[in-house]
C-alpha cells in the first residue's frame, strides 16, 4: 500500500488531497491518514497546505485556490 | 483475538524479510536469549525494523548488542536488495494486508459520491460559473421562502387577528378594567408582537433552506467562490462565512470573526458583516415586497440580499484604500467537505433553534418595546392625535431628513427609529401606527369550536396553497385555472395609502443598509472597542441615506412613482 501510495504521488507535482488519494487508493481515508503520516514521518512526503510546509516550487502556494479548496495535500519529498 | 487464534494467525512479510527474521530467531536460540515477555518474531520483526526503544531495552541485555548487530546487517541487506528502508516495508505490508481483509470482509458502496462531489464542484467552484451559480442558488431560496410561505403568513396574520385577538378581547372583557388596558394589550401588544410573529412561517422556511445548504456542503463552496471578490476588498475567502453567517444574524456573525487571525481583517470583516441582510430584516421586505409587488416580492427580496453584498464589496475596498489598508497577505485554507444529503433531524433542530431566537425575542424585547411605544404613541395623556404624541413629535422632527428619499412622513421615521432595537421593530412600530387608525370590521360572534375549526380549515388551505405554488416552480407545471392570489394582509392594505412603489423600494434599501441594531453594535463594541462600534453606526447610516437617494431618485428619473 505504501508503494502504490508513493507511485501514485510520483506523478503528482501538485501533490494530492487525503480524500483523492483514499478514493484513488479505494481504501478508507483514516487508514490512509496513518500511512500518509508514517511517510510524512520518515521523510518520504512533504505536507503542503495548513500546518505542513509549502514545496515553494512556484512561490504562489499561499495565493493559490486550488490549495485552499482542497485544503492539506501531500507531495512527495 | 484469541490466543489460540493469535498462534494461528501470522502475517507474510515476503521470502527476503521472512528469511532475517528466521535468522535472528535462530540467534536468540543459539545465544539462548530470553524474550522474556515478547513474542520472538516480534522481537525479531522490531529489532530488524530498529524501534529506538526495543533496541534500548536488548542492548542492556547480555548478548543484546551481537543481536542488534546482526539485525541491522539483515536489515541492510534487505533494505540493499527491495530498495527501502526494512520499517516502510514490514509497514507496507501491513496496511496491504489490513486492506485486503477490509475489501473482502466489508462490504461498502463504491465512494461515487465523492467523485459526484468532483462533478459538482467543477461546476459549482468554477472560476466563471461558480458567482452566477451562487446567485441563482440564492434566488430560487429566496423565492421559494417568499413564495411557499405567504399563504402561510396570510393565515398567521388571519390567526393573530382574527380568533386570537378576539379571545384576548374576550379575556379583557371578562374583568372590568380601564379603557387604557384594553388599547394597550389590544393596539400595543397584540399589534406590535403579533405583526412580528406573523412571519415565523417564513423564517421557519428560510431557516429550512439555509440549514439545507450548509449541511449539504454547499455554503463551503459559497465561500470558496467569494474568494477572489473578497481579495478585491482586501479580505479573503475566510472572511466570507461570518458574512454568510450575518445571513441569519449579525451578532454571532461578528464573534465568528475570531477565527480570522489578522486583527485587520477582523475589523473590516465586521464593519461589513452588518451590510448582510439578516433575519430581522426579511419581515420589513415581506411586508412591503407583497404590499407592492405582489408575485415579484421575491425578485425584490433577492435584490436585497444582493444589493447588500454589493455594496458591502464596495465598502471594503474604500475602507481598504483609507483606514484599513491591507497588511501581509495570509494564506486562505478552507476544507471543503464532500457533499452529503442532509439529515432531516440536524435541518429541523438548526430551523428550529433559529426561529425559537426570533419567537423569544418576539416575547421579550418586541414586547417590551411594543408597550414603550404605546405608551409613547399614547402621552402626553389624552393625546387624540398620534401625531401630536411625544413619538410623533420626535418622528415629525426627525422626518425632513427622510423626505428627500421619499418616505418623509412622521410613521415612517419613527419606525426607523424603533429599528435601532431591532430591525423587525420597524414592522412592529408600523402595525400599532397604521392599523389602529384602520376601521374595525363588526364580525359575526363565533364560538370557540368554530374559531378552532377555522384555523385548522385555514392551515389546510395553506398548506394546499404552497404546495400548489411548490409543484408550480417546476417548468411545465401550472394550475392555469386555479391561480393561487396572496391574500392581502392589514398592513399591506395601510402602507398602499402611505407610499408609492419606488418609495418603498427606497425605503428596503435603507432598512438593508442603515445602523446595526443595538445588539449587533454591542458585539463590535466588545470585539474592537467603542470607537469602531461608533464608525460602524455612522457610515451605515451615511451609506443607507446616500443609497436610498440615489435609488429614489433614479427611479423617479426613469419615471417610476
Amino acid at each position: 500500500m505504501l508503494t502504490e501510495l508513493l507511485s501514485l504521488l510520483a506523478g503528482k507535482s501538485g501533490g494530492m488531497s487525503l480524500w483523492e488519494i483514499s478514493r484513488s487508493l479505494d481504501a478508507e481515508p483514516s487508514a490512509v491518514q496513518a500511512m500518509l503520516d508514517l511517510l510524512v514521518l520518515k521523510g518520504r512526503l512533504i505536507e503542503v497546505g495548513p500546518d505542513g510546509k509549502y514545496c515553494a516550487d512556484c512561490g504562489l502556494e499561499p495565493d493559490c485556490n486550488l490549495l485552499a479548496a482542497h485544503g492539506k495535500r501531500y507531495v512527495r519529498a | 483475538m484469541t490466543a489460540a487464534l493469535r498462534s494461528l494467525f501470522k502475517l507474510d512479510y515476503g521470502g527476503k524479510i521472512e528469511r532475517e527474521v528466521a535468522k535472528l530467531i535462530s540467534a536468540f536460540d543459539e545465544l539462548k536469549f530470553d524474550t522474556g515477555r515478547y513474542p520472538r518474531r516480534w522481537l525479531a520483526l522490531k529489532l530488524l525494523e530498529a524501534d529506538a526503544d526495543i533496541v534500548a531495552r536488548v542492548r542492556a541485555l547480555p548478548d543484546g548488542q551481537e543481536l542488534i548487530d546482526l539485525a541491522q546487517a539483515g536489515s541492510q541487506h534487505v533494505q540493499d536488495m527491495l530498495g527501502d528502508e526494512f520499517d516502510l516495508l514490514t509497514a507496507d505490508r501491513r496496511y496491504g494486508f489490513i486492506n485486503g481483509v477490509v475489501r473482502q470482509s466489508l462490504h461498502r458502496p463504491r465512494l461515487d459520491r465523492i467523485t459526484l462531489t468532483d462533478r459538482i464542484d467543477d461546476i459549482v467552484t468554477h472560476k466563471w460559473f461558480g458567482l452566477p451559480v451562487f446567485f441563482a442558488v440564492m434566488y430560487v431560496v429566496f423565492r421559494l421562502v417568499i413564495d411557499v410561505s405567504s399563504p402561510f403568513l396570510d393565515w398567521m396574520d388571519a390567526v393573530i387577528n382574527g380568533p386570537i385577538e378576539n379571545w384576548i378581547r374576550f379575556i379583557l372583557d371578562l374583568v372590568p378594567l380601564p379603557a387604557w388596558i384594553h388599547s394597550l394589550v389590544i393596539d400595543g401588544i397584540v399589534a406590535g408582537v403579533g405583526g412580528v410573529l406573523v412571519f415565523v412561517p417564513g423564517l421557519l422556511i428560510l431557516y429550512f433552506f439555509l440549514a439545507l445548504l450548509e449541511d449539504s456542503g454547499y455554503m463551503s463552496r459559497a465561500a470558496f467562490v467569494m474568494d477572489r471578490f473578497m481579495r478585491v476588498v482586501g479580505l479573503h475567502g475566510k472572511s466570507f462565512i461570518p458574512m454568510i453567517l450575518g445571513f441569519g444574524c449579525a451578532v454571532p456573525a461578528i464573534y465568528a470573526t475570531r477565527t480570522i487571525a489578522s486583527w485587520r481583517d477582523r475589523v473590516l470583516t465586521s464593519l461589513l458583516v452588518p451590510l448582510m441582510s439578516c433575519s430581522a430584516r426579511l419581515p420589513v421586505y415581506v411586508v412591503f415586497g407583497l404590499a407592492f409587488f405582489g408575485a415579484r416580492a421575491g425578485s425584490v427580496i433577492w435584490a436585497m440580499y444582493a444589493l447588500g453584498i454589493l455594496i458591502a464589496m464596495l465598502a471594503g475596498m474604500v475602507f481598504t484604500r483609507t483606514i484599513l489598508k491591507p497588511d501581509a497577505s495570509s494564506a486562505f485554507v478552507l476544507e471543503l467537505p464532500p457533499y452529503r444529503q442532509p439529515s432531516l433531524k440536524s435541518v429541523l433542530i438548526h430551523m428550529w433553534e433559529n426561529t425559537r431566537e426570533f419567537v423569544r425575542k418576539a416575547g421579550t424585547m418586541i414586547l417590551l418595546a411594543s408597550v414603550v411605544m404605546w405608551l409613547l404613541l399614547n402621552l402626553p395623556w389624552g393625546v387624540s392625535d398620534q401625531r401630536d404624541s411625544y413619538f410623533g413629535k420626535v418622528s415629525g422632527a426627525l422626518s425632513p431628513l427622510f423626505a428627500p428619499l421619499g418616505f418623509g412622513n412622521w410613521e415612517t421615521g419613527g419606525a426607523l427609529v424603533t429599528g435601532f432595537m431591532a430591525k423587525e421593530i420597524v414592522v412592529s412600530t408600523m402595525s400599532q401606527i397604521y392599523l389602529r387608525d384602520m376601521p374595525v370590521e363588526d364580525a359575526a360572534p363565533t364560538t370557540l369550536g368554530e374559531d378552532l375549526l377555522g384555523i385548522g380549515r385555514g392551515f389546510v388551505d395553506a398548506v394546499i396553497g404552497s404546495g400548489r405554488i411548490l409543484v408550480s416552480i417546476i417548468p411545465g407545471v401550472s394550475f392555469a385555472n386555479e391561480e393561487v392570489e396572496n391574500e392581502d394582509t392589514a398592513l399591506s392594505i395601510a402602507l398602499r395609502e402611505h407610499f408609492t412603489p419606488l418609495s418603498a423600494v427606497s425605503l428596503l434599501v435603507f432598512v438593508l443598509l442603515y445602523v446595526p441594531c443595538v445588539a449587533t453594535l454591542g458585539a463590535i463594541k466588545q470585539e474592537f472597542g467603542s470607537s469602531w462600534a461608533v464608525t460602524s453606526a455612522v457610515y451605515q447610516t451615511a451609506v443607507a441615506w446616500l443609497v436610498a437617494w440615489v435609488v429614489y431618485r433614479f427611479g423617479l428619473l426613469l419615471g417610476f412613482s
